[in-house]
């Protein structure tokens, strides 16, 4: 505990003052004289200490008194004294007392550095996911898109307690007009597809290479080409593998943001606000050219795709003018205007008999 | 200043300016702690929560610095660095347990749909973990008279226990919660130390259910008549304190409380209260803004929400989203200032120490330990202070 009691001091300018010192090896509390010697000196019974002044820094202490360390002491050794002028004395003589505090320069680092990780996750968000999204997705093994398929499809059958409709007219109806569009689309026979009895009016294709069709969409379909459309449509999500890219996308803008906010209360629906802005814009991009790809087959079969466009406005109703920043579709509107531009007439045969598309639109009646 | 009463006891004669003689008292001024919070959520509102590592460092320093035992002040030597690197550290180890995680709920998921639910567990015990961690970390930066505290114990042991004694819980509708609480004080406070003054945990399960069984009852109650929930919760959690602190011991020196049932309703009422004005203040600033961004649209105000376009009008939304982080900042100082600095007080204010001079001559021992822990806690938004 003897640091330094052989330091002689010749003490010209020297004040005394007591003080309470806690050598930081026992919870021994000392009643201190304190010497400010060319060192500051504690001395209790016997000399206990001397610090150097440089090495001394300021602890946290209640208010009305000054607590001190000593970088070249016992990291807990504390001094505390509570004479005020004893304490303006010592502060005076400790130059580097509040060297180890944050100061106002500290503080501006840490608004610095914040924003400028706010900045490049933000970029990172808009620019680089988009990106990574694309150059991953041909990456990902169909095998594990597949599996991320059947996990979905389960789901989704659970969730809308939805059955497969499989009336034996119905069916062949349906997978007449399945192969017509798939093999127009140039994708192979693992395309996996089906009606689902819900009365939603939706259909969505699921990573994997499944269509599905909701028989509440067929019920306000009129005739088999504005169905046609829509099947289309989803096979260009499968042919874009969109999925797969809106499943990466999402997941990374969901974490970064979670990063950004942190643990202000709360933030979860901050987190979620601002990962709809972001993804529903790309979601956009996806159904536009989900959209041109139906267009694509549609011609291609020599059928017009304006009556999907009509369907869908039936579906949605009129959306309104302005721009939409937070839906993940175009306006029906606009998808329409889309479908009926340069829509030449009909020169193919239709894609289903009367007869069979009275079939398809009662699949879900009976059982077969 | 708050300064708690305690039958005084009398000074011993000393020749410098005498501590306060009570066993345990707070010094801090609710006025400097209301600044620092101001301060802090406003930095924080700016570095969009990075700021929180340093304010919750700030926080932890005036309550301690301001709470003396005994005379002799508390210090809390933590920083905000440690803080910020146990977060990334943390952030290292989850995201790809993250990923596995994913993985693992995928195979769940194709043998049977939302079968991957139940691994949610598996980040309960997790957070449990980093509750031990967290405690850890925050009582080897706490200082008393020169002396650390420390801990010993593992952190999965608990997590362990925790689990076990959660799910009894859950299966005896809360019953069980009294017994957990004790068996899971009892492990972390005989793992507890200050220097070499090893810690034990006195409290009974038994006793805690004898105090609060009529609020287990009550519950159900509270759970339809809303304005009834603020007084059982209170009421519990007062009766929990007192129970968990008149339960704590350090060699011998044995910690009492007396706080009264109905000590900390009203901090929760004030809490409720300023939610709503804040609540109010809120919704008036999204009029004004709906207002101000329709009659810049140009349409008539009824036109412009009949269309329903307002949902739809970026200007609106980004005034929105911000008005939001304020009142969530807002929320957090009024939660700071009720729920931390002035529970605190009143905790404090119903504490007796005595054996105190069995702390007098305590050997240091036990080193520091990281702030992993704080870090999972944060990641995995488990509480603490």
């Amino acid at each position: 505990m003897v640091m330094d009691s052989d330091t002689p001091t010749p003490a010209k300018s020297t004040t005394l003052g007591s003080a309470t010192y806690f050598d930081g090896t026992s919870s021994r509390r000392r009643m201190v004289t304190l010497r400010l010697a060319e060192r500051l000196e504690i001395e209790g019974e016997q000399s206990l200490a001397a610090w150097i002044y440089a090495d001394i820094r300021r602890a946290d202490s209640p208010a009305g008194m000054l607590r001190l360390s000593c970088l070249s002491a016992p990291a807990l050794a504390r001094l505390e004294v509570r004479d005020k002028e004893l304490a303006n004395e010592l502060v005076s003589r400790c130059t580097k007392i509040d060297d180890h505090m944050i100061g106002r320069r500290g503080v501006a680092a840490i608004v610095g550095w914040s924003l400028a990780a706010a900045a490049s996750i933000v970029a990172v968000v808009l620019f680089g996911l988009p990106l990574a999204a694309d150059r991953l997705t041909p990456l990902v093994p169909e095998a594990f898109e597949r599996r991320l398929g059947d996990v979905a499809d389960s789901q989704i059958k659970t969730m809308f307690d939805a059955k497969v409709c499989d009336n034996a007219a119905g069916q062949k109806a349906f997978t007449k007009l399945i192969t017509a569009l798939r093999e127009s689309a140039g994708l192979d026979t693992s395309v996996q597809s089906g009606v689902l009895s819900s009365s939603l009016p939706n259909a969505f294709a699921l990573p994997g290479g499944k269509v599905y069709l909701f028989n509440g969409l067929l019920a306000k379909a009129e005739n088999a080409d504005e169905i046609a459309g829509v099947l289309a449509h989803e096979l260009g999500h499968l042919k874009h593998r969109d999925s797969m890219r809106a499943m990466i996308h999402n997941g990374g803008t969901s974490f970064l943001i979670g990063l950004l906010f942190g643990d202000i209360t709360g933030s979860s629906a901050l987190i979620f606000a601002s990962r709809t802005l972001v993804t529903s814009s790309h979601s956009r991009e996806a159904e536009t050219d989900a959209d041109s790809f139906a267009i694509d087959v549609m011609h291609r079969l020599g059928r017009p795709a304006k009556p999907t466009g009509e369907l869908l406005l039936r579906v949605t109703g009129k959306e309104g003018k302005g721009l939409s920043i937070i839906s993940t579709h175009p306006l029906s509107e606009d998808r329409l205007a889309r479908m009926s531009r340069q829509d030449p007439p009909a020169s193919g045969p239709p894609l289903l008999t009367s007869e069979e598309w009275r079939s398809l639109k009662s699949i879900c009646d009976g059982k077969s | 200043m708050n300064q708690m009463s305690w039958p005084p006891q009398v000074p011993p004669p000393q020749p410098l300016p005498a501590p306060p003689p009570m066993p345990v008292a707070f010094s801090g001024s609710r006025g400097e702690f209301f600044d620092l919070v101001k301060r802090g959520a406003g930095l924080e509102f700016v570095t969009l929560g990075f700021y929180r590592f340093w304010l919750l460092t700030d926080i932890r320093r005036h309550l301690w610095a301001n709470t003396h035992v005994y005379g002799d002040a508390a210090e809390y030597t933590g920083r905000g660095k440690e803080l910020l690197i146990g977060f990334l550290v943390a952030l290292a180890i989850l995201v790809p347990v993250y990923l596995g995680y994913f993985l693992v709920g995928l195979e769940a998921e194709h043998i049977q749909a939302f079968a991957s639910i139940p691994l949610i567990a598996f980040f309960y015990v997790f957070g449990q973990f980093a509750i031990y961690r967290a405690r850890r970390y925050r009582l080897t930066r706490t200082v008393w008279r020169g002396l650390r505290f420390w801990m010993t114990g593992s952190g999965w042991a608990y997590a362990a226990r925790a689990t076990l004694w959660g799910l009894l819980s859950a299966l005896t509708l809360g019953l069980a919660l009294p017994w957990r609480a004790a068996a899971l004080e009892r492990y972390k406070m005989r793992h507890t130390f200050y220097g070499d003054l090893q810690g034990s945990f006195e409290g009974r399960g038994w006793e805690f259910f004898k105090r609060g069984w009529w609020l287990w009852l009550l519950a159900p109650v509270a759970m339809m008549v809303y304005p009834l929930a603020p007084f059982i919760y209170g009421a519990f959690k007062a009766i929990e304190w007192r129970w968990w602190l008149s339960g704590i011991r350090f060699g011998g020196v044995r910690v009492e409380s007396s706080l009264p049932k109905s000590a900390l309703i009203g901090l929760y009422w004030k809490v409720i209260g300023w939610i709503v004005v804040l609540g109010l203040v809120f919704s008036a600033y999204l009029a004004l803004a709906a207002v101000l961004v329709a009659s810049m649209s140009g349409d008539s105000f009824s036109e412009f929400f009949k269309s329903q376009e307002f949902a739809k009008s970026i200007p609106l939304l980004v005034l929105a989203g911000i008005g939001y982080l304020a009142f969530a900042l807002a929320m957090n100082i009024v939660i700071r200032v009720y729920l931390l600095r002035d529970l605190w007080v009143r905790v404090l204010g119903s504490i007796n120490v005595s054996g105190i001079e069995t702390a007098a001559n305590v050997s240091a021992r036990g080193g520091m330990a990281n702030a992993l822990g704080e870090g999972f806690a944060d990641g995995l938004d488990v509480g603490g202070f």
